[in-house]
């Protein structure tokens, strides 16, 4: 296998991206999907030290909740198994938003302000200290920074002759991105994902394009999509080197 | 209860857009097929996070 990937980045924003990769095997790609979700550390809240909660909930169900509120993560600052205090303190008639949560570390603060923790009535309150770790999602799922992240094949469109002029034409659906006759690739929601949209009243021939992928990458505000693939790939790497220390005496 | 702070099959964050998407759909009058797609909640699992919440805080609270 060549060492060269090729990449072409089709849409790109802060939290999802899609992107096309070429000389990659199946294993591979789903090798990088892999590191994407369970190798790249995020912080999330693990143990919570309630002082005050009258709320509607139990402390466990707010302790699920606290866990899944993404906190931005800059991974060069810090370690895996490191600790960051953040705590909060609310009283009722109020709710309490992830944005309330404050932090001791000003790197690491919710990714999200809006998302509501637990609805207070008059007399309620709630207020706790907690500890962000910084773990993989190997380890627990709240953990993960990727989120939906997904691969498929990329496939190419040739265009044939006119279809008869009473023919119907069946719809051809696709999704993600297509390549067309003239290498260029394109995403399917710009025809409605449907390719008869695109090429009406022509026969139509649906190919996979070998050892070609369209990543479909989003995180969950912890870091960019950039940083998400690049330590992905990265983690990948370390791996193999690992693996070829440990065979080569 | 609570709006569940992430979508039960993929992940995404949802609970933020929740009083956005009441606000619009259901107290107001907008389409809520179109405030999702405005709020970017575009797969049909965190779609159903939304469709099918009912807040019970009102309903628990005077039993507190």
């Amino acid at each position: 296998m060549s060492g060269q990937f090729d990449v072409q980045i089709i849409e790109r924003d802060d939290r999802q991206a899609r992107f096309v990769v070429r000389g990659l095997t199946p294993a591979l790609a789903n090798g990088f999907r892999r590191a994407m979700v369970a190798d790249v550390p995020t912080f999330a809240i693990d143990s919570v030290r309630f002082t005050e909660n009258s709320s509607v909930m139990f402390d466990e169900m707010i302790g699920l909740r606290l866990g899944l509120v993404p906190l931005t993560t800059p991974l060069n600052d810090f370690e895996i198994g490191d600790t960051v205090t953040v705590a909060l303190d609310v009283e009722g008639p109020a709710t309490a938003y992830s944005g309330d949560i404050e932090s001791s570390d000003e790197l690491v603060q919710p990714a999200d302000d809006n998302i509501p923790i637990v609805e207070l009535k008059e007399g309620h309150s709630l207020k706790f200290e907690a500890d962000a770790v910084l773990d993989t999602g190997k380890d627990h799922a709240k953990q993960q920074g990727g989120v939906a992240v997904g691969f498929r094949h990329l496939q190419s469109v040739t265009v044939g002759d006119d279809i008869g002029e009473f023919d119907e034409q069946e719809p051809e659906i696709l999704r993600g991105a297509i390549e067309t006759d003239e290498g260029e690739v394109i995403l399917t929601k710009e025809f409605d994902h449907d390719l008869t949209n695109r090429y009406p009243g022509t026969e139509l021939t649906v190919e996979d394009v070998p050892g070609a992928y369209v990543f479909h990458v989003e995180t969950d505000g912890s870091f960019d999509v950039e940083e998400l693939v690049l330590r992905a790939a990265e983690s990948l790497g370390d791996r193999a080197d690992e693996l070829h220390d440990a065979v080569t005496v | 209860m609570m709006i569940p702070v992430r979508c039960f099959t993929c992940g995404t964050v949802i609970g933020e857009h929740y009083e956005a998407f009441e606000e619009r759909a259901s107290d107001g009058d907008e389409d809520p097929a179109e405030v999702l797609d405005d709020l970017g909640i575009t797969r049909h699992c965190c779609r159903r996070m939304m469709v099918s919440h009912t807040d019970l805080v009102d309903v628990v609270a005077p039993y507190q």
